[in-house]
């Protein structure tokens, strides 16, 4: 009872906090309301996890019966959101001040605490009615978020986009509520004992896996996705990326444990639908040159790996295979806590590059790790985590993933696992292009431009938010181990049955992989101190100042350096959405050649959209209903008179005719 | 076969041992093969240790472009090369770590060393570095997929996700038949691509505009340098020691193992060392299509174990 309310607690500190910048604002009561309701939420949330406890409030909302309640796959994930909502506040309140020009700072500081408050009641709400609301109340403020720098004409398309996106699964959703209601007989939530009902829980599910993929973005619900990850504020954007796409994941997990029986097949289907977004998202990110975008995509990558992880445990479940079931839902579990860790680092980092060099564009960059060194160092286990490397967190959680495809090989459900496990592979060895892009362009060799050239660290307020998601990172990759009693509390609440399974199980040979990762670590300083230590000859002489050597060529400039676009062309190449224009050197004397390259993408600006505008362009011929005559609107009413006195007149007849009861 | 705990020390005292001293043999062994090839007498077999030697006390040159990115990939293709080390077995039936799932933790930790590589050569801000930086991440995703697709086809074969029980105890299905040839033909792929051999990359080449892995390692000198080398030579041992484990005979005695697997190593390295006598590097463009036979080998040998 203590951890919901806690959390209650402080989800209201953060309204609170949200509620100042109505008024006269000020940071000193602003933020440390904030950081406070974070620590509230963020002990009640472990100390579910921890202890186990769960408590209800029940109340009646709108006349009908509804329910808060805390359990275990609730606090699994409240906890990234109070931990990247409390760093977010204190990152945001360097990175964009509450005196921000046009009000933007506190409207931004309000939809924040909003998008706070909404998503702790989705994870919180056990009734149907009750969750839509809160649902709602996410996606709303976010879209606020998103639109923060309305004066751009791309931020203004992103958001709208979000909102239509966002609006198209809560129809879906507000479906699938409907149907629950009348499943479950009221729309309270309570697991489904008893009959199945097949035809209904398939379409349940399939409804869930639908419309919260939209808010997921799965392929190819994600259209909205890169546009608006990048275009927010990058605090806004780690939040949305690190914990708002986790409320799809949190709702289709949610639902399908309410479900007695699960259908075969929708395991295997939403297994490859997830290998197909990670190889797609991790395709587009390599081929990106906008870094906020690479990040973005990254995420859709990612939701695509824990995609994979909940069709391998909807597929245990379906048939009553409980490690199989333990392995999936763990992996799911596991890497997203990895996921919302790394990519709030990573957007904290693209955030102070951008707020110091001012633009997006990596082919003006580079060098920044000597200019921004505090910056380069925070954000390196970040980068080696979303890589997937050990000895990261994400490693583990991959792992695990491996373990469950191996495991589902070995028991005879070889196709989709058998496409999914070299897909995985393929995604790990093609996120290393990716992100070795990234940071090989953002940070190292010689600037590119004046801009990177001046760029310099930011403050303190922003730079411990990511330290301290640097030590997280390093911990959930040497202390998984410890993390694995509360996977299974949140498994249990899954698919009952199997509790502790993976403690049991796991426990060892994560303990192993811990421990080698610290040997590795250990390893590598030693043999770090070995090449820093001067040799008896060497020491005795001055480090001279030299140039890297040019391989011969005796004046090169800086603009010779590789450039990031060349640098993923092997695999950019095959994007369908990638369009390059370029003027080759021809005749004796040539003009300047040039080189443009644009990324569009496929499913989204490719497709989908032209096909929205050339759908909106014909509905707008229904104008023509609307002439502006009073005299065709009094017609409209007649019409409509007669229709109905028609009816009434055609109705006993009818009935009589078609044999309805009355 | 229960060991005593004496034996059993000993043995991963000698497996440590193979793993820190034995390395550097190996591209010595193949650049000799090499020179008698050509008819030259070429460097001597130890010619790599007395290169260790000296560039240890050599004084390294930093470009003022570098920072300490520079550093990681020479420490880290290292560390990660010796961890991985534990986890393979060498001559005895079992490595001296192992556990179910150690096979993806080997495959990561080469990609660890990689990226880290990658990174250090995009640190010179080289252009020629690039390059080669660029040409190692495209391919490799390629041997990526290869890899798994063989340890899937083993861990279907044997039960197992551990390497000691994959390489060592393949089973009676799987003993010298088709798919056991096809893994090992898809990871022959790997192993030159990984280890930048001819026909994948030429590690004698003079022109920078050719190179894969040696063009990332340019600017590195003196103590880095030599990490980078002796890295180098513990990769060519440890997936070395992938490539011969499922074909060598075992349980014939403590000792008689051991000299099986460095016999069989060196055998692999003559091969390594012919091979890049009789043939020429693929032009770059011929490179993919080289890594996706790879895949495709490994996928039929995987195929064919779910049938």
């Amino acid at each position: 009872m203590a951890a919901l309310y806690l959390v209650l607690l402080g989800a209201a500190l953060w309204l609170g906090s949200g509620l100042t910048a109505l008024g006269r604002p000020s940071e000193r009561i602003a933020l440390p309301l904030s950081l406070v309701g974070s620590t509230f939420g963020v002990a009640g949330a472990v100390l579910c996890l921890a202890q186990g406890s769960s408590g209800t409030l029940d109340f009646y909302f709108a006349g009908f019966p509804a329910r808060l309640a805390m359990d275990a796959l609730s606090a699994a994930f409240l906890v990234p959101l109070y931990l990247v909502a409390g760093l977010g506040a204190l990152y945001g309140s360097s990175y964009w001040p509450l005196d921000a020009p046009k009000g933007t700072g506190r409207s931004l500081r309000f939809f924040y605490a909003l998008l706070v408050v909404g998503m702790t009641l989705v994870f919180l709400a056990r009734q149907g009615l009750f969750f839509l609301l809160a649902w709602e109340t996410m996606a709303v403020s976010a879209f606020f978020l998103i639109g923060t720098e309305h004066e751009d004409a791309k931020v203004r398309r992103a958001a709208w986009t979000y909102l239509v996106a966002t609006h198209i699964g809560t129809v879906l959703l507000t479906a699938l509520m409907i149907l629950l209601a009348r499943r479950t007989g009221g729309w309270l939530w309570i697991p489904i004992l008893g009959a199945t009902s097949p035809k209904l829980d398939t379409v349940i599910l399939v409804l869930a896996i639908l419309g919260f993929g939209f808010k997921a973005g799965w392929i190819p619900f994600h259209f909205w996705l890169p546009a608006a990850h990048a275009g927010a504020p990058s605090h806004v954007s780690a939040i949305l990326s690190a914990v708002m796409l986790k409320a799809g994941i949190y709702g289709v997990l949610r639902i399908s444990g309410l479900l007695p029986w699960i259908p075969t097949g929708v395991g295997g289907t939403l297994l490859l639908l997830g290998a197909a977004t990670a190889l797609y998202g991790v395709l587009y990110a390599l081929a990106e040159r906008d870094f906020k975008r690479l990040l973005a995509y990254s995420s859709i990558e990612n939701i695509g790996v824990i995609g994979m992880g909940i069709g391998l445990g909807l597929t245990g479940r379906a048939t009553h295979d409980s490690w199989l079931t333990s392995l999936g839902f763990g992996a799911a579990l596991l890497h997203m806590w990895n996921h919302s860790v790394f990519k709030s680092l990573l957007f904290f980092g693209a955030g102070s590059v951008l707020h110091a060099t001012e633009t997006r564009d990596m082919e003006v960059l580079g060098g920044l790790a000597s200019r921004m060194p505090r910056t380069a160092r925070v954000l390196f286990p970040g980068l080696l985590a979303v890589a997937a490397l050990p000895p990261f967190g994400a490693f583990v959680s991959e792992w695990v993933l491996y373990r469950g495809l191996f495991a589902a090989l070995m028991r005879g459900y070889p196709w989709s696992a058998g496409l999914a496990l070299p897909a995985l592979a393929f995604v790990g060895g093609l996120a290393a292009v990716a992100f070795a892009k990234f940071f090989g362009f953002l940070f190292l060799g010689s600037p590119r431009s004046a801009v990177a050239e001046k760029a310099h660290d930011p403050n303190l307020p922003m730079l411990i938010p990511m330290g301290i998601l640097a030590v997280l990172c390093l911990a959930l990759g040497l202390g998984s181990a410890w993390l694995l009693p509360a996977v299974d509390q949140v498994a249990e609440i899954l698919a009952p049955g199997a509790s502790d399974l993976l403690t049991t199980s796991l426990g060892h040979e994560l303990r192993l992989i811990g421990g080698l990762a610290g040997a590795l670590l250990v390893l590598g300083g030693l043999v770090w101190s070995w090449v820093r230590r001067p040799s008896k000859i060497s020491g005795a002489l001055p480090e001279p100042d030299l140039p890297t050597w040019g391989c011969g060529y005796s004046a090169p400039t800086i603009r010779m350096q590789y450039s990031a676009d060349s640098f993923s062309d092997g695999w950019a190449t095959l994007l369908p959405g990638r369009r390059i224009r370029m003027r080759r050197l021809k005749a004796i004397f040539p003009t300047p050649s040039t080189y443009q390259s644009e990324l569009v993408d496929s499913a989204g600006l490719g497709f989908l959209e032209p096909m929205v505008e050339r759908l909106a362009a014909r509905a707008l011929r229904l104008r023509k209903l609307q002439p502006g005559y009073l005299t065709v609107y009094l017609l409209y009413v007649l019409l409509a008179l007669l229709g109905v006195f028609s009816w009434m007149l055609l109705r006993p007849w009818l009935m009589v005719m078609l044999g309805w009861p009355a | 076969m229960p060991e005593s705990p004496f034996a059993h020390t000993l043995q991963v005292l000698l497996h440590v041992l193979t793993a820190l001293l034995l390395p550097p043999l190996l591209p010595g062994l193949i650049n000799k093969v090499k020179a008698l090839m050509a008819g030259r007498s070429g460097p001597p077999v130890l010619q790599l240790y007395y290169d260790l030697a000296k560039l240890s006390r050599k004084q390294a040159v930093f470009s003022r472009t570098t920072t300490w990115i520079f550093l990681a990939g020479p420490v880290g293709a290292v560390s990660v090369g010796l961890v991985a080390a534990m986890l393979v077995p060498f001559g005895h039936a079992h490595a001296p770590l192992q556990f179910q799932g150690d096979v993806i933790l080997f495959a990561y930790l080469f990609g660890l060393a990689r990226f880290l590589t990658v990174l250090s050569a995009l640190d010179t801000g080289s252009s020629f570095e690039g390059m080669g930086a660029a040409r190692e991440v495209t391919f490799a995703a390629l041997a990526e997929p290869a890899l798994f697709l063989g340890f899937a086809a083993l861990a279907k074969s044997t039960g197992s996700l551990s390497l000691s029980t994959m390489l060592a105890h393949t089973g009676p299905l799987f003993k010298f038949s088709g798919p056991l040839v096809l893994v090992l033909a898809g990871w022959a792929i790997v192993y030159m691509a990984e280890n930048s051999r001819i026909p994948v990359d030429d590690p004698n080449t003079h022109l920078e505009l050719t190179m894969i892995h040696e063009v990332m390692v340019l600017d590195h000198s003196g103590r880095p340098f030599a990490l980078v080398l002796y890295g180098a030579s513990l990769k060519l041992l440890v997936l070395g020691a992938l490539l011969v484990g499922p074909i060598l005979p075992r349980n014939l005695g403590p000792l008689r193992d051991w000299l099986v697997f460095y016999l069989g190593l060196g055998i692999l390295a003559v091969a390594v060392g012919v091979a890049e006598s009789v043939m020429a590097r693929f032009r770059m463009t011929k490179v993919p299509q080289f890594l996706v036979a790879g895949v495709l080998a490994t996928a039929f040998a995987f195929l064919l174990m779910l049938v």
